[in-house]
């Protein structure tokens, strides 16, 4: 018998809309657009006359935005995620390989130098290459990804990241059969990154995450180059990183110079660090609590008050399944 | 004015800061800028606190002892509602369990009844009698300084400096009830 098994990110039969309704469709956007216009219009408003506190909020969510430079395909946003601004996402990192201070990461990487770029692809491969950034970029098409960023350290923002699916790169790598690990490394160069020299040995540089390969192919690990359709700043990982949004942030993995695939499963540097805080999995999971903080709930950058923090992170309709024999207590 | 005036609008310097930064310059994640300045004023008031009792021969500051210890307990209150009020959003049941299940957490509460306790007992009427108890204040530095470093993923080289601080107080203090110096 010949059936098309639904992928996990397939919309359902049901969910397509009713012919009449789209044929209709130019009724209800011209409605949501009057309403849009003129909701945005009264905000503006209050936010220009009634409080000065409100209007520079208003103002700095625009502050330091570069001019789109990628050509990608847009998220049609379905899970209606209100992106952080570029100001937020750009200025509040945890990159310690400048500092551990995460609003001194922005003026510290301002300098780093991210041309010429190559990364190598070895391992349990077909063929190890070594392949120029720009090169690497041009064989895949881009496309736009909004996603939730979740911290161990419990905040959280949305960041329209762009790049592609890491299941592409993959099958371009062409890994043998036997590889059950990819292995990611960032650039060591103690030049560039003040820390790798005096990291008060708490930490081993190169940094070092891994996926399973079942994880790397799910749809929605993405090889993130830009964000808001810019290129990303060196703060966010130029030119080069890993999104796994359903994992904590460490797990995304910043400007990376080595892929490998191994039979091995990779030690990551922060399960290295203090394993009974760290695992190698780093699922975002309310009931799961760190050591030193609860992961129930989260706060979401540029809000006040927390949030509940959804199981794998609000993907777990797409990634559950990956981890369903497993006791995800032990094995976190 | 007096010296006492001048240094109570220098110890009130941080809680302005604060709210200057958390209401003109507005902050991306206030819980967490709001912990970490009461926090770190707070530990550097106590480590001063201390400091004057070691370094009273050389420059006697004793009389401004109280004020700044007091505000080093009143930065600590700040720190607590701060994780009452606004981190576990008034749900007690919460905070005592999170207390409860994490070292980090009642480490640093341990440290707030210490200060509580010294701030009723400095009051001029219990101050005579409970002043032979106030040296649990060098468990309560030691206590915050863990608390501290335990808040970050790791040591920064700021945190390294605390800790140094605590050590050359805990040195001294030793060194002195030891006679093995006269300050």
């Amino acid at each position: 018998m010949n059936y098309i098994k639904r992928k996990d990110w397939q919309l359902k039969e049901s969910f397509v809309t009713d012919e009449k309704l789209f044929k209709n469709r130019r009724k209800f956007l011209k409605l949501g657009a009057a309403l849009a216009v003129s909701t945005s219009a009264v905000m503006e408003l209050a936010a220009k006359e009634l409080t000065p506190f409100l209007s520079m909020q208003y103002k700095t969510a625009k502050e330091f935005m570069p001019s789109s430079n990628l050509h990608y395909k847009e998220d049609p946003n379905l899970n209606n995620l209100t992106p952080n601004s570029y100001k937020q996402i750009t200025s509040y990192n945890n990159f310690y390989e400048f500092t551990s201070s995460k609003s001194g990461v922005r003026t510290l990487s301002e300098n780093f130098k991210s041309e010429p770029w190559k990364i190598s692809i070895d391992g349990l491969v077909e063929k190890e290459i070594e392949i120029d950034m720009d090169e690497l970029v041009k064989k895949f098409a881009l496309e736009e990804r909004i996603y939730r960023f979740r911290c161990v350290e419990g905040w959280s923002m949305v960041v329209p990241w762009v790049g592609f699916e890491l299941s592409e790169l993959i099958k371009y790598a062409k890994p043998l059969l036997n590889a059950k690990y990819i292995r990611f490394e960032t650039l060591y160069d103690p030049k560039q990154f003040p820390r790798q020299n005096s990291n008060l040995g708490f930490i081993d540089y190169p940094y070092v995450e891994g996926l399973r390969m079942d994880e790397a192919m799910n749809p929605l690990a993405i090889i993130a180059v830009g964000l808001y359709g810019h290129t990303l700043p060196p703060q966010n990982g130029t030119p080069i990183r890993l999104i796994t949004p359903w994992k904590y942030g460490f797990k995304s993995i910043k400007s990376i110079v080595k892929i490998t695939f191994t039979d091995k499963q990779p030690i990551n540097t922060w399960n290295k660090a203090a394993p009974h805080e760290y695992g190698f999995y780093a699922n975002v999971n309310p009931n799961v609590d760190h050591p030193r903080w609860s992961q129930k709930r989260e706060r979401l950058l540029g809000t006040f008050f927390k949030q509940d923090t959804l199981m794998f992170n609000g993907y777990e309709k797409e990634v559950a399944h990956l981890y369903k024999n497993m006791d995800l207590r032990k094995e976190f | 004015m007096s010296k006492q005036f001048f240094l109570v609008i220098a110890l009130l310097t941080p809680l302005m800061f604060l709210l200057y930064k958390l209401f003109v310059v507005g902050v991306d994640d206030p819980i967490k800028y709001i912990y970490t300045l009461t926090g770190a004023t707070a530990i550097t008031l106590l480590y001063a606190t201390t400091t004057i009792s070691i370094v009273k021969k050389i420059k006697n500051l004793v009389k401004y002892r109280r004020t700044v210890g007091l505000f080093s307990f009143f930065y600590a209150l700040l720190h607590l509602l701060n994780f009452i009020i606004f981190d576990m959003e008034l749900d007690l049941g919460f905070a005592i369990s999170e207390t409860i299940d994490k070292p980090f957490i009642y480490l640093g509460m341990i440290a707030f009844l210490i200060l509580l306790f010294m701030a009723v007992t400095s009051l001029r009427v219990l101050f005579s009698k409970y002043f032979k108890y106030h040296k649990v204040i060098y468990i309560a530095i030691i206590l915050v300084t863990i608390h501290f470093i335990m808040a970050q993923k790791t040591l920064s080289p700021e945190q390294m400096g605390y800790l140094f601080i605590m050590g050359i107080i805990i040195v001294f203090k030793v060194l002195q009830r030891t006679n093995l110096i006269k300050t």
